[in-house]
């Protein structure tokens, strides 16, 4: 049935714009009452990628300074914590407020120990970068055959 | 009808279309006084130069793509490369000229004047 990957391929893509066509859907029906199922579950949204010697994690913090910022790790545990708070402007009246504000915090616990001395974070248009070196111990090693 | 031309046909044409990015709608906060409307949408990840903003005839729109390079293995992803879109409607009375925007950690903040004609004016009364 399927000669070419590409027809594999455009299959798949015909059921994720199906897909998108319904989140649209849901997002164009929750709006007018102002709650956003998504945004709230949504905030502080991760990904972690992994590669031989260790990870780099990546989180949506929209509107907030390193200050505000918590990080906190110990083995595999990786806690980030911290409180967005938008003051309202002086003399504004308020026609919307749909952005999160308020403290969170989130924790993960990684799939490996992490060296916590040669971990690096930054922050850049909003999102959060951290660098995870994996421990001594967890990375992976060489074995030669004898 | 020869119906293996008219797949074909179809397929031709939906091949860009599947390839497009997700369209999110970014959570805004607007605010209002006497001299402006003020707009905040977060954008987390947009750079400065990925980000348009329209104004026409009554109609905004903006627009902001979240284009990030990815290195190893994913091992879970909650977000990906999206393309913010919102539209909203505003007064004609805003003055398109002195409209200023600025991005800041991932926060874009949209200042729209009200021109002169369309602020509150103080009436004083005379007393004769």
């Amino acid at each position: 049935m399927f000669t070419r990957f590409s027809d594999i391929d455009r299959l798949f893509g015909t059921m994720d714009l199906l897909r998108q066509r319904l989140d649209s859907l849901s997002t164009d029906y929750t709006r007018p009452y102002g709650t956003r199922w998504l945004m709230d579950e949504g905030f502080l949204r991760g990904n972690l990628y992994q590669s031989g010697d260790g990870f780099e994690m990546r989180l949506e913090v929209p509107g907030m300074e390193k200050e505000s910022l918590d990080v906190k790790i110990q083995g595999n545990y990786l806690e980030i914590s911290g409180s967005r708070d938008q003051k309202l402007p002086e003399g504004y009246k308020v026609h919307k407020t749909e952005r999160v504000n308020g403290t969170f915090s989130r924790s993960f616990t990684l799939p490996d120990d992490v060296d916590s001395t040669r971990v690096e974070a930054s922050l850049k248009d909003g999102i959060l970068y951290l660098t995870l070196p994996k421990s001594e111990a967890a990375k992976p090693r060489q074995i030669t055959i004898s | 009808m020869d119906k293996k031309t008219e797949i074909a046909k179809r397929d031709d044409q939906n091949i860009e279309k599947t390839r497009e990015l997700y369209e999110v709608p970014p959570a805004v906060d607007i605010y209002e006084n006497e001299d402006e409307i003020l707009l905040y949408a977060d954008m987390p990840g947009v750079a400065k130069d990925e980000i348009s903003v329209n104004i026409d005839n009554g109609r905004l729109s903006l627009s902001g793509v979240r284009k990030l390079e990815t290195s190893g293995a994913a091992s879970w992803e909650e977000f990906g490369n999206v393309e913010f879109v919102r539209n909203f409607s505003v007064p004609q009375t805003i003055d398109v000229e002195k409209v200023k925007a600025e991005l800041k950690n991932g926060v874009l903040a949209l200042h729209m004047p009200k021109s002169e004609e369309a602020k509150p004016r103080q009436i004083e009364i005379k007393s004769t």
